[in-house]
């Protein structure tokens, strides 16, 4: 009999704390760090997140335990099996959440995640609410076919969520070198946040951030060049349900009116991706940042931020 | 079942007292746009080398339009505590009524927004009439 452990359960607790506690800390340092309609959408992405997974988290478990069926190896319930689990999730996680930022169809989903324009521990909890429709659950299940039981598949990636929580935000500036050497952090997840043109696209660890290193996809937070977070486009709403669906209706919008060969690029190009180049993506926005930084010789102009917004 | 629906509502009752908590203690105060100079930076943050040239703005710094040297226009407005902006193309429409300009956005979402010019204002909405010929590519998501 596998154990059963939902993790997140336990954690919840926890997660309200640390959110009042970095509040309190909000309002010494940088009261702009909250604001209550974002927090608002925020935690209300979170719950109905919940309420998603719960409506089709059975049908993901049910496949897992399919796919376990044809297992090519027999793996026990040891500490190192659980310990493998949980780097091997990890990286499934790493090249889930880069499709999930190069894929467009992909990325209706997970934009949620970024929409804010904030990023404090409220941010974590905003969730997705089409990640079953966006199939993003197909990056993880494989290990349920390598021999991992989908009870253990489940309890690292909720372990891995609940390690994601304590990185979003700015009340922590850097943690020891050798910490940030192997470890997903606040720095180097605010990096992931930003929408500075040399931060886009970077930074997509869950929990090592060595896999970023090693597919280079990393870059290192700037003392020079603060953080601004959300998305290329900002919102510029607190609507919940727009919040929620307003990239799956720029797809169905785009796929109505493009050319018939270029719909389907409309679903899986790069978010900003279009047929007659009248958008940007993120390696425009970085390559035309970097032409008109060469041109005018930015670096002199560039001051430190960190001594004054981290805390 | 029933927990679970007991869970939700705990929840639900958790995320508003959160949310009363945040406004409770003062947190997140709408943003204003202090100056020309800091419009033109906002612009320059949502479009890398926008390069204002000129800003109408809002008297009470609520929002801002700013043109480059190309004609091209954006409208910067508060969004909370923070900024959102977003390029006037011909999709937009405009109504001046004495030193208030109101534009339009085709995004509903985005919503309306009326900038106070004073006497400026006839002049940013003789301006519209060029965005629609000056198009150029914008950020897509």
């Amino acid at each position: 009999m596998p154990p059963q452990i939902s993790p997140i359960d336990y954690a919840v607790p926890v997660f309200i704390l640390l959110i009042l506690i970095e509040m309190i800390v909000a309002r010494r340092r940088d009261p702009a760090r909250y604001e209550a309609r974002d927090t608002l959408t925020s935690l209300l992405l979170g719950t109905g997140s919940t309420v998603a997974g719960a409506l089709t988290g059975g049908l993901v478990l049910a496949l897992s335990l399919r796919l376990y069926e044809l297992r090519l190896f027999d793996i026990s319930w040891a500490w190192w099996a659980w310990a493998l689990c949980f780097v091997l999730d990890d990286f499934a996680y790493y090249w889930f959440h880069r499709a999930a930022h190069r894929v467009r169809w992909f990325w209706a989903s997970h934009v949620n995640h970024h929409s804010s324009q904030h990023y404090n521990l409220s941010t974590a909890l905003r969730q997705p609410w089409t990640s079953f429709i966006a199939v993003s659950f197909i990056f993880r299940i494989p290990l349920a076919l390598i021999g991992f039981h989908p009870a253990m598949i489940l309890a690292c990636g909720a372990v891995n969520l609940i390690y994601q929580f304590w990185i979003h935000t700015e009340a922590i500036g850097r943690m020891p070198r050798w910490f940030e050497a192997v470890m997903n952090t606040p720095s180097h997840h605010r990096v992931h946040h930003a929408v500075n043109p040399r931060y886009l696209d970077r930074n997509y660890a869950g929990t090592f951030i060595v896999w970023d290193r090693m597919f280079g996809t990393f870059a290192a937070e700037q003392d020079t060049d603060r953080p601004r977070y959300g998305i290329v486009r900002q919102l510029g709403s607190f609507n919940l349900l727009w919040a929620v669906f307003h990239e799956w209706i720029g797809i169905a919008r785009d796929l109505w009116s493009a050319p018939w060969r270029h719909k389907l690029s409309y679903a899986w190009r790069e978010p900003g991706w279009s047929h007659d180049g009248s958008r940007m993506t993120s390696d425009m926005i970085r390559a035309r940042w970097q032409a008109h930084r060469s041109t005018n010789d930015q670096d002199g102009e560039e001051r430190p931020w960190t001594s004054s917004t981290s805390s | 079942m029933v927990f679970e629906v007991i869970k939700l509502a705990v929840s639900l009752i958790a995320v508003l007292a959160v949310v009363w908590l945040v406004s409770a203690m003062k947190l997140g105060r709408e943003a204003r746009i202090r100056d020309p100079a800091h419009a033109i930076a906002l612009a320059d943050e949502a479009e890398p080398g926008f390069g204002g040239i000129d800003v109408g703005l809002d008297r009470a710094g609520y929002a801002a339009l700013v043109r480059n040297a190309a004609g091209r226009q954006m409208l910067v407005r508060a969004h909370g505590a923070q900024f959102a902006a977003r390029t006037v193309d011909s999709r937009f429409t405009g109504r001046l009524d004495k030193g208030f300009l109101t534009l339009t956005p085709p995004e509903r979402a985005f919503g309306s927004v009326t900038l106070q010019l004073g006497k400026d204002a006839g002049l940013w909405a003789s301006r519209m009439r060029d965005v629609a010929h000056n198009a150029k590519p914008s950020a897509g998501t």
